[in-house]
């Protein structure tokens, strides 16, 4: 398994023997899996779980809610894991039901108006300020920097909180995750085109919301 | 709110010819905003107990002896523990048992009284 953690970690081109390696030890672990190997299961969650909670902690953007339906995602792999017929990577199947799962749960959340409470990090978990100074944000021409730039992040946390989960789903999907337009058209569903647009639409509203809050431009 | 579902009515002449990326103050922003603080906790515990308990005890009935690495000092420790006890009650029983010890008196002959 040493391997196949190393090759998720890193994809490169490893050339197409190895990658047919890869395939054939990846379909013996779905075979493990779909045999209800309670050892193979214990592999994947050892794998996959900082991935699945980072995704459902930018997702659902609290730590509490985060870690219950991180613990949720794995549970419905282990039931549904039969079902996956291995169309496509069990990295991009496991993203699909971590994504699904989430917006079920702000569905929910959302119909018991908990929207509000809908925040990520509260302040008092977040590093000192003086960590604050290695973030990067449109040019803030402001004295003190620091403590500007962490009133950014707690506008521009707020403002993706409010984005609706379809396009929170896409843009945290890009650009946090770095997955490709591919991966993210069989994680949503939806076609190529409609990601792009939906992903263009994301930032700009995101951009246009901060920027409001704001009152400057990003540069 | 602008409906995402507005976006299949728009997104292939707009966009499908195009790939956007963002600039990068915006990806930096959010990987700001978004950036792990704390490290992901470990979720396999709970992720085996509500397995556990959704499969009435079906899968992961035993807990421990299914981790990944099992606990061999667990066995160890306990099986040298068990090794110590019986030594010492070996030790502790082992006086009161003894050999049967011989009688040196020589039996009296039997003396036939008349009647």
């Amino acid at each position: 398994m040493a391997d196949r953690r190393d090759v998720a970690a890193h994809p490169v081109y490893l050339g197409d023997g190895v990658a047919d390696a890869e395939d054939q030890s990846e379909r013996r672990f779905i075979e493990r899996l779909a045999r209800r190997d309670e050892r193979a299961f214990n592999e994947l969650v050892e794998l996959y779980e900082a991935r699945v909670f980072r995704l459902v902690l930018r997702m659902l953007g609290r730590r509490d809610e985060a870690e219950d339906m991180a613990q949720e995602v794995f549970v419905q792999i282990f039931k549904a894991v039969g079902t996956f017929r291995g169309d496509s990577k069990l990295s991009t199947w496991i993203y699909r039901v971590s994504v699904n799962l989430c917006k079920n749960r702000m569905k929910y959340l959302s119909r018991r108006h908990s929207e509000g409470e809908d925040e990520l990090e509260p302040v008092a978990e977040r590093a000192a300020l003086d960590e604050a100074k290695g973030v990067t944000f449109g040019d803030v021409a402001q004295p003190d920097r620091m403590v500007e730039g962490y009133q950014i992040e707690r506008v521009v946390q707020q403002c993706i909180a409010e984005l609706d989960p379809d396009f929170r789903e896409v843009l945290i999907l890009r650009d946090l995750e770095d997955l490709s337009y591919e991966e993210l058209s069989e994680i949503t569903g939806l076609p190529d085109g409609t990601v792009k647009s939906r992903l263009h639409r994301a930032r700009s509203m995101l951009k246009a919301n901060v920027e409001r809050k704001m009152g400057e431009k990003i540069r | 709110m602008t409906d995402p579902g507005q976006d299949d009515a728009n997104d292939s002449s707009a966009h499908a010819a195009t790939t956007p990326e963002p600039d990068e103050s915006l990806r930096s922003m959010l990987r700001g905003a978004l950036r792990e603080e704390a490290p992901p906790p470990n979720v396999l515990a709970g992720v085996q107990k509500r397995i556990r308990e959704r499969s009435k005890g079906k899968f992961y009935a035993d807990g421990w002896s299914t981790a990944k690495h099992p606990p061999l000092n667990t066995y160890l420790v306990t099986s040298l523990m068990m090794l110590a006890i019986l030594g010492i009650s070996y030790a502790l029983l082992s006086p009161l048992v003894g050999s049967p010890v011989p009688v040196r008196n020589q039996p009296v002959p039997v003396q036939l009284i008349p009647h």
